[in-house]
């Protein structure tokens, strides 16, 4: 949709046309989303370019000039939601201007609050990428890391902080990430909300001891109610 | 492991019955599988390494398996089978819960660090052989809930764990360890003992009771 110079103003009426940055850009955001949904409904294995193409309502070319292949589309989808991801728990986490506790609540509530929006990106970045190659689950495993510098001040909470086991972040970050993944499989993401209290009463335990913990998990219980 | 001390069968008359010679090409099959897997992946394995390994032909592959993912499958139930009596042994002569579930996760992560392609095999590869192989390791893993549960029983205090809790343990264990598979530090999973007794334990005992059984003094 090029003006000829001097021609603008017969452009007829009508939205912005768009210009090829922002087309691109659309067209990159669609092919991801679509890879994302044909990942989730039929693992990395079984996607292929053709229905990624068709879901994504774009041509072949198109969907070569910006990605290589399946696994290039895939990698590119991980990349965003990995960025998305840290970006959304970070924010709610530094957001939160209450004690530590609070501020796990409010990160783990925006992961969970993410993934129930978006359960098939979820559902490709969690349960499908380790599957999808070393290059994939290198990025999972890289994502998984981002949490665990979240929960390592809860240590300072606790008068046995030097006998924690070293693997402890690791080790809870992977329970949380465990029952997410069961949710997602199950096709239960309207359910993830909800295991709010509970995830956060097993991420506190260690730290804070269960009373507090159980204190904690109760109030964010009584206020997303 | 089968698959180093299995020569090919003697060819002409052996004296095995045809089910016999079934039965052996069967098991012949699932550590070839083991092997091609361990040296492939399951995702580039073909069917040509598996027979390769287990030295039978393709004919007899197909009268066993359907294709790769039935095969890995029987692979997989064999691997989980022997993990449980394993388990099952080491627990046996103990009667309270809290040592049974030590002696159990010992005798796992001992298995799986002496065999760290079989631990590749069922905690790595089998996320990448299909839905079906997936779907079963879902379900191996919660077996594991109801032995956690009996530590409720343990506490001495008035309010129930929040219910996932057992769910939530056993997928952070299971987790850490596929992460430590996956990152060829399958060997170290044996030091880890004291970390997993003491995760699995501090709900039901307290963190300081939790650690005084995990690391005992040496």
């Amino acid at each position: 949709m090029r003006a000829l110079p001097g021609k603008a103003s017969r452009q007829p009426p009508g939205p912005e046309p768009v210009s090829r940055d922002e087309a691109a850009a659309d067209q990159r955001r669609r092919i991801l989303e679509a890879t994302a949904d044909l990942v989730a409904e039929h693992g990395y294995a079984e996607a292929t370019i053709e229905q990624i193409v068709r879901r994504a309502r774009v041509g072949y070319a198109t969907f070569y000039k910006h990605y290589a292949d399946k696994q290039e589309a895939f990698l590119a989808l991980l990349d965003a939601a990995v960025e998305r991801t840290a970006y959304v728990v970070e924010e709610a986490y530094d957001g939160e201007a209450g004690p530590w506790p609070d501020k796990v609540g409010a990160g783990l509530g925006a992961l969970l609050a993410l993934a129930a929006v978006h359960p098939g990106i979820a559902r490709a970045c969690l349960v499908e990428a380790p599957t999808a190659g070393p290059e994939a689950a290198a990025r999972h495993e890289a994502a998984l890391k981002h949490f665990a510098p979240l929960l390592r001040p809860g240590r300072k909470l606790n008068p046995r902080q030097d006998k924690l086991p070293e693997t402890l972040e690791d080790t809870l970050v992977g329970g949380v990430v465990w029952v997410i993944n069961q949710r997602l499989i199950a096709g239960e993401a309207d359910q993830l909300r909800g295991l709010l209290p509970e995830a956060l009463e097993f991420l506190l335990r260690p730290y804070v001891g269960e009373d507090i913990a159980a204190r904690e998990a109760g109030q964010t219980e009584v206020t997303s109610a | 492991m089968a698959e180093e001390t299995l020569g090919p069968l003697p060819a002409g008359r052996h004296g095995f019955s045809r089910e016999q010679v079934a039965h052996n090409q069967r098991e012949r099959l699932i550590a070839g599988l083991a092997s091609a897997v361990a040296e492939h992946g399951y995702r580039e394995v073909t069917i040509t390494h598996i027979t390769k390994q287990a030295r039978v032909s393709r004919r007899v592959f197909y009268e066993n398996f359907e294709d790769k993912e039935q095969c890995f499958l029987a692979a997989f139930e064999v691997v989980v089978g022997y993990i449980r009596e394993l388990a099952a042994e080491a627990v046996a002569p103990i009667e309270d819960w809290p040592h049974r579930a030590i002696a159990a996760s010992g005798a796992v992560l001992s298995f799986l660090s002496s065999e760290p392609d079989l631990a590749r095999l069922c905690l790595v590869e089998s996320q990448a052989a299909g839905p079906a192989v997936s779907a079963r390791f879902h379900e191996v893993v919660h077996q594991a809930v109801p032995f956690l549960e009996q530590g409720r029983a343990e506490r001495d205090r008035g309010r129930d764990l929040p219910p996932t809790t057992e769910e939530s343990t056993i997928g952070a264990l299971v987790l850490l360890a596929s992460r430590k598979v996956a990152a060829n530090e399958a060997e170290q999973l044996d030091d880890l003992l004291p970390d997993f007794a003491e995760f699995i334990l501090a709900p039901y005992l307290g963190a300081e009771e939790a650690s005084r059984l995990a690391r005992p003094p040496a």
